[in-house]
């Protein structure tokens, strides 16, 4: 058989390029901020096994993600060598202060993560310790930024979301009566229930069941039946994604047609994947909708979903948002510790895929939430 | 609602059962507790999802799913408990030889499959619910309800009727006495894991079926009420295996009913010490003398 000259190799090798090269993503042009050359690393810790890991591989991927970002200039760190040191804690506790202590003494000048609040409960502290910041990207419940005069988060919290849901539901549904299930042995799930307690009574909502759970639970037919009972015009489900799906899926199989709303957690197209027709209607506070149109958005869920084959969800949405906010300090000069946490006080807007955002004076992110309601498939705004 | 709570508990309860009943055999025969039996019940659920996947239909890839879970007992028996068996390892050794095992199924499953939730694309878990009366159930729970019944009752006649059983009794009651009377040991056990991991691959692909969700951290949860419900039955009991799934069942879902969703947990665990304190060996446990 004769061989292909080179010079037809090297055409059929730019043709095959030439493709690639109009469709893929433009690198921006890396500027050279005062910390070029610096080589910067920023400790990560995400549940990337374990009970919360469909949260913490989000997470980690978002960071990968970044990483590759970084070197492709489409994040742009001022020249700077930075990288994100992705950990895993492993959904438990002792691990995620272990990875604290690592972080707070290897020269990492910043910490992002961990993935719950219960452990940032258990981690921040050490970094507080050690005058290291820490920017939570998914730690939603009450009190998590008031561990220390250096904890931040990009994640907007239950108590941000949930009084804007009610709000908007409450407008369109004009219900009277709600019964509440949440999850009483997480953080998370814990606050959300309370919020939206707490927000539904100041709305004049006469609560007429709560139910609750332990996350890991699988069954929820007794307590729906109970629910069934007291003919609530609306469910409310202070619900991790795992939980509120087979919520969803049992309430339908036991022909409750009742209105349903949560929080963050329900931010998941797994919802829809699981529990399918069943989900369609419900409404979800949110940080982040994965059609929202800020800049950079729809080509992070683009190189995301073409690098993992999914779409990211929040949690890899917030996730990556927190990069961008350390790309951002870095481009500015930020590439110490000691720098850092002056740095997110001083911020004044950081564009990210959440949108812009900015900390307020207790360190919580001020972003406006998103108000959703699934559709087959996916998310749409509710009205 | 009270009639409704009660078919739920039901089939809350077949599951716990059908999973204790393995936990139960093994400690009947070798007095150990086999902490590997949750990891099994999860890794069966998951073969039975990849040759659904791979197009095997379900009524092939469960009893080959069941029939792994079997093997891979027998694997486990061999890995875990026999070497430490042979050499007389306290029963503290093989405890946490079978957590040891656990931790490996664990870490191989999250390895292949991932953290993330599978779920199955069958049609009849989709089929709109029954409703009997003011009673609403689905097509899966009435098929989890039947396999648990029936399995329960394959068993009874397996151990009452066949020679087998009477072999695994005879080794449940005095292993030494059994060996004397020609009975071979390591086949008996080798056939009390299988049975065993059989039915928790059951219990497994049932659970799995029933919530249409196969995890890695799946039987974490069944793994400490299965642990309640054969220390309620009796350790060792099949019998109490089979009521006491049925009474933490039952327990859990009245906690619900009367208001007490949070304190479900520990009201099962507050009647289980209660059966104990009035039958310190559990409800069908047997007496065991204390020699000097």
């Amino acid at each position: 058989m004769k061989r292909p000259a080179p010079y037809a190799l090297a055409l059929a090798l730019a043709c095959a390029l030439i493709p690639a090269a109009v469709v893929g993503p433009s690198p921006a042009a890396t500027t050279k901020g005062p910390a070029a050359g610096k080589t910067v690393k920023i400790g990560v810790i995400a549940d990337v096994t374990g009970s919360a890991a469909v949260y913490g591989v989000q997470q980690k991927d978002a960071y990968d993600l970044a990483n590759d970002d970084l070197k492709s200039g489409l994040l742009d760190a001022g020249g700077a060598n930075l990288s994100f040191d992705v950990e895993d804690s492993a959904s438990d506790g002792s691990q995620v202060a272990n990875l604290f202590q690592k972080f707070t003494t290897d020269g990492s000048a910043l910490i992002l993560g961990p993935t719950l609040s219960g452990e940032a409960r258990k981690g921040d502290p050490i970094a507080v310790l050690a005058k290291t910041a820490v920017v939570g990207t998914s730690t939603t419940a009450d009190g998590i930024t008031a561990l220390g005069p250096c904890v931040y988060r990009v994640s907007l919290s239950e108590a941000q979301v949930v009084p804007a849901t009610v709000a908007r539901t409450k407008a369109v549904w004009k219900y009277k009566t709600a019964a509440i299930i949440y999850g009483d042995d997480n953080a998370f799930t814990k606050t959300d229930g309370d919020i939206f307690k707490t927000q539904l009574a100041k709305a004049g909502v006469t609560i007429v069941d709560t139910e609750t759970f332990h996350v890991g639970d699988k069954d929820f037919a007794a307590s729906l039946t109970k629910i069934k009972a007291a003919k609530p015009d609306v469910i409310v489900l202070g619900a991790l994604a795992e939980e509120a799906e087979k919520i969803i899926q049992q309430a339908a199989t036991l022909g409750i047609k009742t209105h349903m709303m949560g929080g963050n957690g329900l931010n998941s197209t797994k919802i829809y994947d699981y529990a399918g027709p069943a989900a369609v209607g419900v409404v979800v506070g949110a940080a982040w909708s994965i059609n929202g149109n800020y800049t950079g958005n729809a080509s992070f869920v683009q190189r995301f979903k073409k690098k993992y084959g999914v779409e990211p969800d929040q949690f890899g949405a917030q996730a990556y948002a927190a990069a961008q906010l350390s790309a951002q300090l870095v481009k500015d000069g930020k590439a110490s510790k000691d720098e850092m946490c002056a740095a997110l006080h001083d911020l004044r807007v950081a564009q990210t895929v959440l949108g812009p955002i900015a900390f307020d004076p207790s360190r919580d992110v001020k972003a406006a939430p998103v108000i959703l309601q699934i559709v087959k498939g996916g998310f749409a705004y509710f009205h | 609602m009270v009639a409704q709570q009660l078919v739920n508990g039901l089939f809350l309860g077949a599951v716990y059962a059908l999973f204790a009943i393995g936990y139960t055999l093994v400690f009947g025969v070798l007095d150990i507790l086999n902490l590997a039996h949750a990891a099994i019940f999860m890794l069966a659920a998951f073969a039975t999802w990849s040759l659904i996947g791979a197009g095997v239909p379900l009524a092939l890839a469960a009893p080959i799913a069941i029939g792994g879970a079997g093997l891979l007992g027998i694997v486990l028996d061999r890995i875990a408990f026999a070497p430490l068996r042979r050499r007389g390892a306290p029963n503290l050794i093989p405890l946490i030889s079978s957590i040891g095992m656990a931790i490996i199924f664990g870490a191989i499953a999250r390895g292949i499959y991932g953290p993330d939730e599978r779920q199955f694309t069958l049609g009849f878990l989709q089929a709109p619910p029954l409703h009997a009366g003011p009673l609403t159930f689905t097509i899966v729970q009435l098929v989890i309800l039947a396999n648990a019944i029936v399995f329960m009752l394959g068993l009874a006649w397996v151990m009452r009727s066949t020679a087998l059983g009477r072999a695994i009794r005879a080794v449940a009651e005095d292993r030494i006495a059994a060996a004397l009377l020609g009975i071979d040991l390591e086949r008996t056990i080798a056939a009390t894991f299988f049975i065993a991991s059989a039915l928790g691959g059951l219990a497994g692909i049932l659970t799995a079926l029933q919530y249409n969700s196969v995890q890695v951290d799946m039987g974490a949860q069944i793994e400490l009420k299965g642990l309640a419900v054969i220390v309620l039955g009796g350790m060792g009991s099949i019998t109490g295996a089979v009521i006491g799934g049925f009474v933490i069942g039952m327990v859990e879902t009245l906690a619900v009913v009367f208001g007490l969703s949070e304190w479900r947990d520990a009201i099962s665990y507050g009647v289980m010490f209660l059966i104990l304190i009035l039958r310190p060996t559990g409800l069908f446990g047997k007496r065991t003398l204390r020699t000097a």
